[in-house]
């Protein structure tokens, strides 16, 4: 996309299963596709196993040998690099002490998700990436709320991982989902407040925020000096009725198994009936000069490509970004 | 320079409630496969003539529906396709008693294309399958071509050009067929649409095709194949394209590892002058789980990466004459 905006889209809509986007002839369609719709650049998402090969660090670099090899393999597809990788250290995965559950929120866990986080950071920063996007913390339904302690508790891990991402030129950016256990207005601004600006920044999601009860382009506007990356997707719902509180919400409300019964959340830009100002959003980007990347996400929607190719559509005729 | 004139031949199938159906499933569905097409910056769109009523239901006429093409930066609706796959008693162009109900589908069909800016492309299937058509003489093949010659007439007095798309399964297919096709066919009133996958299949070299017939070429459909017909599977009823024994899928996207060597043709249109639509064509792209979105975009990575290149180097070749 030629703007002054820099635009990258992110990938994690391929790997909608544990088995399903492995073949490098499928990844380089995929990655065909993101540059056929006028993106070269991509983020990544973490995973796990021999079957995210093109997700977890040490798959990635097993399967192309080393940083260049999977920069040549993106090439070949005429995507230029990686924007950014998005983790979860929450996430249960084989690599980081055999799916060892730990939390941010327990103090006793912090520095073996430091120690886990070095991966990542030597992945991000040997492909020239810019950022580490991070959930900053769990689910909500999984533990009693917070309290500023426990957010002074969540801002402590990020901030000692904020020090290696700046050690190694990259960022860090805490990714506020509706889910989370940092959850209202006043919670994600006492965790930004809990962290050191210099080294820890927000990564805002337009679907997310609004899905959680966030105005982002208000939030933005408020904190424009902290964000430092934007997932911007589209959403046809808020949760009006606290269902990130249901058990397994990742299910029971993501993915309809109860509450309103709502089975797909996340939309393409210019969905029928979005919530998201979207134009007004990124007019504030612009209004601020927003250095960042802003990368475009479909997650759990439909057909990749579909949505990529709307997308795409979105940001040439109603954003006015030529391909 | 690079081409702009890249259409799209209207074969989608996508997901719906009820589903997999063609976009054409509501007015929604068919607004966002245009815009699909368009964010990937094809400009002419193709369709087939059984579509028209339904678009002009969908968007309050065919020309409307041109319309919306139109606000998503197309140009125009540049061919309509005709055919006739299985021959009835009704309609098979190689039984002359049929004509002229033809010719009335062919009137009727030119009707509805009224008030649009400009479909260049009559494109016809110019027979039915091989296996109601056999045995193909000499006779058959006349017989056909006066079908074609009377219709060919007809489009260009509505400012079409009658051009005709061989398929692989159709009677006239082999090289000496589609020879003699040609020498009974009147060259200002039919003309030539080089189906690049089709002609493969059926032994026959599209880019030798356009060679031989540039004059008379008025379009393509840029698809692949990575088989040959080596076991007369055109002869298969009912039809060879699903049902042949020996392949499940005949057609790729390019790009994919086929048999058609589109750098190459893509050199030959540019050194022979030629400058009309060339036209991107999937047909049953999900086959084996594909999908035709994805079909789609690769393609057009194909033709924006590789295919440019070959036009690049085509054209300095040009400069490089003069």
């Amino acid at each position: 996309m030629k703007d002054t905006l820099r635009w990258a889209y992110a990938l994690n809509q391929w790997n909608v299963r544990l088995d399903v986007f492995v073949r490098h002839e499928d990844q380089q369609r995929a990655l065909k596709t993101v540059s056929a719709c006028g993106f070269d650049t991509i983020e990544l998402a973490s995973g796990t196993g021999r079957w995210d090969n093109i997700s977890r660090p040490e798959v990635i670099l097993l399967n192309h040998g080393s940083h260049s090899g999977f920069l040549d393999f993106l090439r070949r597809a005429r995507v230029q690099g990686v924007s950014s990788m998005f983790w979860d250290p929450q996430a249960p995965a084989e690599e980081e002490e055999g799916y060892a559950f730990r939390s941010t929120a327990n103090p006793d866990d912090h520095d073996a998700i430091v120690e886990w986080a070095k991966p990542f950071v030597d992945f991000l920063a040997g492909v020239g990436a810019e950022q580490l996007v991070v959930r900053p913390v769990g689910s909500a339904w999984m533990s009693p709320p917070l309290g500023a302690d426990g957010i002074k508790v969540i801002g402590d891990v990020w901030n000692r991982i904020g020090e290696l991402t700046s050690a190694a030129g990259l960022g860090l950016a805490l990714h506020y989902d509706c889910l989370g256990a940092v959850h209202t207005t006043e919670e994600l601004t006492g965790l930004l407040e809990a962290t050191d600006p210099a080294t820890v920044g927000l990564a805002l999601d337009t679907a997310e925020f609004t899905i959680g009860g966030i105005d982002p382009v208000a939030y933005y506007r408020e904190h424009a000096d902290r964000v430092t990356h934007v997932h911007l997707k589209d959403t046809r719902y808020a949760d009006t009725g606290e269902e990130y509180r249901m058990p397994g919400a990742e299910s029971t409300m993501l993915k309809g198994g109860a509450g309103r019964r709502i089975e797909r959340w996340f939309y393409e830009l210019g969905t029928e009936d979005g919530l998201v100002d979207v134009p007004g959003f990124v007019a504030a980007l612009r209004e601020r000069d927003f250095p960042g990347w802003v990368v475009i996400e479909s997650d759990h929607g439909g057909n990749p490509a579909e949505l990529a190719m709307l997308n795409s559509w979105y940001l040439q005729h109603e954003l006015g970004v030529a391909k | 320079m690079t081409w702009t004139k890249w259409s799209y031949m209207d074969h989608w199938v996508t997901e719906t409630p009820q589903g997999p159906q063609p976009p054409s499933f509501n007015r929604a569905y068919m607004d966002r496969y245009v815009k699909q097409l368009s964010a990937l910056g094809f400009t002419g769109f193709d369709t087939f003539f059984f579509y028209l009523h339904m678009l002009g239901g969908m968007y309050g006429s065919v020309p409307g529906f041109e319309r919306f093409l139109q606000d998503n930066g197309f140009e125009k609706i540049t061919g309509i396709f005709s055919a006739y796959p299985s021959a009835t008693r009704y309609t098979a162009p190689h039984v002359r008693e049929t004509h002229d109900r033809i010719v009335a589908d062919c009137t009727n069909t030119l009707r509805t294309c009224e008030g649009l800016t400009g479909v260049e492309n009559f494109i016809v299937m110019p027979t039915s399958t091989y296996w109601q058509t056999e045995p193909v003489t000499d006779d058959t093949i006349k017989v056909v071509a006066d079908l074609w010659n009377r219709v060919g007439k007809l489009t260009l007095e509505h400012g079409m050009t009658t051009t005709c798309h061989f398929e692989f399964w159709g009677a006239i297919r082999t090289r000496p067929q589609l020879e003699l096709f040609f020498e009974y066919t009147d060259p200002e009133y039919v003309y030539f649409f080089c189906d690049t996958a089709q002609h493969t299949i059926a032994g026959v070299d599209p880019i030798q095709m356009f060679r031989d017939y540039r004059d008379r070429c008025t379009g393509f459909h840029f698809k692949d194949t990575k088989n040959v017909d080596e076991h007369e599977a055109y002869r298969t009823p009912p039809d060879p394209e699903l049902m042949a024994p020996h392949v499940t899928r005949w057609f790729y996207e390019m790009g994919e590892g086929g048999l058609v060597d589109f750098p190459a043709l893509m050199k030959e249109i540019v050194a022979s002058g030629y400058d009309g639509w060339l036209t991107v064509e999937h047909d049953k792209a999900e086959l084996g789980g594909g999908s035709y979105a994805e079909a789609t975009a690769v393609a057009k990575w194909y033709i924006d990466n590789v295919l440019a290149e070959a036009e690049a180097e085509a054209r300095r070749g040009l400069e490089s004459v003069r």
